[in-house]
């Protein structure tokens, strides 16, 4: 059986660098960190850390994107100095009065800086879900974790934005 | 089942659950305004993240990845000529800080960003330590590559 080779970078660009920066912009959650995530996405590609896996681009591409992610944070936290995102916390916005009123349509940047305010381990498995459309098993095998895990961050992810946004 | 549903919640909503279960799931739902109202919470803010429109990249992005350069491009290959004339130009911790302290437009090529790498090496900056390996990602011109 004859292995597919993994497309060029060029390829990735122009048919999938849109879904890679918005994969990485709800990850990362402002420009420069979405940029730098996107870049290490190719990095990884061109080193050939990833297997490519003949089938949906975007699902593998979102797999690596959300591996260096999570890679990142890790190191992050072991520096004592902790690096703030660029752009400025958002406040959290006044509750609204009207629950159904406010539901037909939560502002896109009040539910992003929600987002953005989750532990990364909730808003990787709601990026996955919720944005880039994968199912428990897809999530699971994505991050090494059983889907149980996936489940209960899934969960507790969503309950958590809704809480901020209520 | 009589005890409350957590994360199966999710799972319901998802269509994640065996069909047993998910029949089990919703009578328990039907039964429980607390499921219920947790049930809507999580369907209203799985709507809010499926409804986000995709994020635009700023200006320069594509053309910086379709120029395929790999990340770090700017650092300095380490020959012995090389070394000594960085370590002429940068004499000092401070004088690095400054000299990529000029603010990095957006459309930099420069990756991970500069401003990330001066708080990072600024902080652990050392004379006696290597100063090429501490200097090396700060994006040394290049007029001093091989």
């Amino acid at each position: 059986m004859t292995e597919e080779e993994v497309p060029s970078w060029g390829e990735i660009a122009r048919k999938h660098g849109r879904f890679l920066y918005n994969v990485a912009y709800r990850l990362t959650g402002n420009d420069d960190d979405a940029q730098d995530l996107v870049q290490e996405v190719l990095l990884r590609v061109r080193k050939g850390l990833e297997r490519y896996q003949p089938g949906s681009m975007e699902g593998w591409l979102s797999r690596i994107a959300t591996n260096a992610f999570l890679d990142d944070v890790r190191r992050r936290r072991r520096r004592p100095l902790d690096l703030l995102p660029e752009e400025p916390e958002s406040v959290i916005p006044p509750s609204r009065s009207a629950d159904a009123d406010f539901e037909a349509g939560a502002l896109s940047e009040d539910v992003q800086a929600a987002l953005r305010r989750l532990p990364p381990d909730y808003r990787s498995a709601v990026v996955l879900s919720d944005v880039v459309g994968f199912t428990y098993q897809e999530i699971s095998d994505a991050l090494g974790v059983p889907i149980g895990t996936v489940r209960s961050r899934l969960h507790r992810g969503r309950a958590l934005l809704r809480e901020a946004l209520r | 089942m009589t005890e409350h549903l957590g994360d199966l919640l999710s799972a319901l909503l998802d269509g994640e659950l065996a069909p047993s279960m998910a029949a089990t799931a919703r009578a328990h739902v039907e039964a429980c305004p607390a499921c219920s109202g947790e049930l809507e919470d999580v369907r209203t803010a799985r709507s809010w993240v499926r409804g986000l429109p995709p994020a635009e990249p700023p200006a320069g992005f594509y053309e910086r990845m379709l120029r395929e350069e790999p990340p770090g491009v700017l650092r300095p290959v380490r020959t012995a000529s090389t070394r000594k004339k960085v370590l002429a130009f940068a004499g000092s911790a401070a004088a690095a800080v400054a000299l990529v302290s000029v603010a990095a437009p957006r459309q930099s090529p420069v990756s991970p960003s500069v401003n990330r790498m001066v708080e990072a090496h600024a902080t652990g900056a050392s004379l006696s330590s290597d100063p090429l390996s501490r200097l090396a990602p700060l994006g040394v011109p290049v007029s001093f590559r091989r």
